[in-house]
């Protein structure tokens, strides 16, 4: 206690210089804790001035004003000094002056000095980045996508939400081992299949776009995926796989179909037949064996038939929109005329 | 000319399909009544095609003997909205898709020409597909054949070929003995 080090004072002006004007917050202090340095840094984050800090051990209890928490950084840090006389990349929680967050990491040096041992401690403000990192993992948790992060040889590292609503396998079950593409592709000659495709597409190109694959979910549900990959990270070692479940909208396309095949079989019959008696009827009137009346009763079944068609078609298209709420919009539009 | 059905199978009371183009279907409903009732039987027409009036009168001008030949007219009522029936001659039934009305008329008819030499002739099945899907198709065919085969007498189902679709005709060829492909 007692010591206090400016820009005039050992260990020099140079290091002082360095030390007040780094973009990391800075703290020199005894090993008791009492501040002899408080870089701008320091002051900037936390809002704590040099003059409310330094030849005082009061800060820690502003920075971490809850005890539970103090207590149990403080146990770390005990912890960790137990095996060595510094922490790297330790990381706590802050709450500056304005009564704001801020998640420093912190990396510490003991050095000795000619006027004792003292501990450099440099902390890091790396709250706007584990804001980031929080908002991509959300993006990532949230997206109603499969996800899924590979390290080299499809090991996973990244599993998120609906790749485990999807599949039926947890983030446990994944992560960690390839292993979860034996269990969505448990047919070796399909997954042999799959992976020739996949090395072709590889080797001309370093992604592939809208693969469709079959996955078998845990439930032993098939599933249709379309994949889309990405080499991503410094040096392209991971690769992201996105996954898009487009089960219903094969189901829908399917039935859409069907639907034209039903209806080409349901009008073409129909259709054919009243053309036939209207032919029938045409030769009739040329051979002369018909009454107006009879011609015009004839005529009349003829529109009956054709009304039936009609209806019939219109009770089609009611029953196949029921019947797959999934048919995409545009096509329902066009069934329900 | 060479006939259509053969009659010692018609004798024995056998339920034929007879298969006709669309453009000869007309001519085979006359060359099937002319053939059934030179044989001495009276044969009962369920037409879904034409009325039974223009069907009548075609007979007569091909020589056809219309006491031997009663009507159930599915196509008149339907067209006109009213028609007065003529025992003996003709019944109608309001709709081809009313198949409770036509399975009654069927029972009805056949009951009044008991002990009497009687062939069905349903004109046609093709047109049925218009008012019911060839499921309930399939089950009025099955109801009529079984009545018939009860009551022991012989019937004609006539359809335009390639106008059924594949599931539809295998269900029919197994409950007719014979299926004739006319042309």
């Amino acid at each position: 206690m007692g010591k206090t080090m400016t820009n005039r004072d050992e260990p020099g002006c140079i290091e002082a210089g360095i030390l007040e004007n780094a973009l990391v917050m800075i703290a020199v202090m005894e090993k008791s804790g009492t501040i002899l340095a408080w870089n701008q840094a320091a002051e900037t984050i936390t809002g704590y001035s040099k003059e409310e800090v330094i030849g005082k051990t009061t800060i820690w209890k502003k920075l971490y004003p809850k005890k539970e928490y103090r207590d149990s950084v403080t146990k770390q840090i005990a912890t960790i000094l137990t095996t060595k006389k510094y922490f790297e990349n330790f990381e706590t929680i802050i709450t500056t002056r304005s009564g704001a967050s801020r998640i420093i990491l912190w990396n510490t040096k003991e050095s000795t000095h000619a006027s004792g041992s003292i501990v450099v401690t440099v902390g890091q403000d790396i709250t706007r980045l584990r804001e980031l990192d929080a908002f991509r993992d959300s993006v990532i948790e949230n997206a109603n996508v499969l996800i899924a992060v590979m390290e080299s040889e499809g090991k996973i590292a990244v599993w998120n939400k609906a790749a485990e609503e999807i599949t039926g396998y947890s983030r446990a079950e994944a992560v960690g081992s390839r292993d979860i593409w034996k269990q969505l592709y448990p047919d070796s000659e399909y997954r042999r299949t799959l992976t020739r495709q996949i090395t072709e597409i590889i080797s001309t190109k370093s992604y592939f776009a809208n693969f469709e694959t079959r996955i078998r979910t845990q439930t032993g549900e098939t599933r249709v995926i379309s994949w889309n990959t990405r080499q991503i990270g410094g040096d392209m070692q991971y690769a992201i796989a996105i996954g898009r479940d487009i089960t219903e909208q094969k189901k829908a396309e399917e039935a859409l179909l069907a639907y034209m095949t039903e209806m080409a079989m349901r009008i073409q019959q129909p259709v054919g037949i009243v053309r036939d008696n209207l032919l029938d009827i045409a030769q009739l009137i040329r051979d002369g064996k018909l009454s107006s009346d009879e011609i015009a009763m004839l005529l009349d079944a003829q529109v009956r038939n054709a009304a039936q068609i009609a209806s019939n078609v219109q009770e089609f298209q009611k029953a196949i929109l029921d019947k797959n709420r999934e048919i995409p919009e545009a096509y329902r539009k066009f069934l329900e005329g | 000319m060479a006939l259509i059905v053969n009659p010692d199978e018609l004798a024995r009371k056998r339920i034929f399909l007879v298969l006709a183009t669309p453009g000869n279907i007309r001519q085979r409903n006359i060359d099937l009544i002319r053939e059934v009732s030179d044989l001495g039987y009276h044969t009962v027409v369920i037409t879904t095609n034409f009325p039974y009036s223009i069907l009548s009168k075609l007979y007569g001008e091909q020589g056809i003997d219309l006491t031997k030949v009663s009507f159930i007219d599915a196509v008149t009522r339907n067209s006109l909205g009213s028609a007065e029936e003529i025992p003996g001659i003709v019944r109608f039934i309001n709709n081809p898709a009313n198949l409770t009305d036509m399975g009654i008329a069927v029972t009805e008819i056949l009951k009044e020409r008991s002990g009497q030499k009687v062939c069905i002739l349903f004109d046609s099945i093709s047109t049925l597909l218009i008012y019911l899907s060839s499921p309930n198709i399939s089950k009025f065919i099955h109801f009529v054949t079984n009545k018939l085969r009860l009551m022991d007498i012989s019937g004609i189902f006539l359809a335009t070929e390639k106008g059924l679709d594949p599931m539809l005709m295998n269900q029919l060829t197994t409950f007719v003995d014979t299926v004739i492909d006319t042309g």
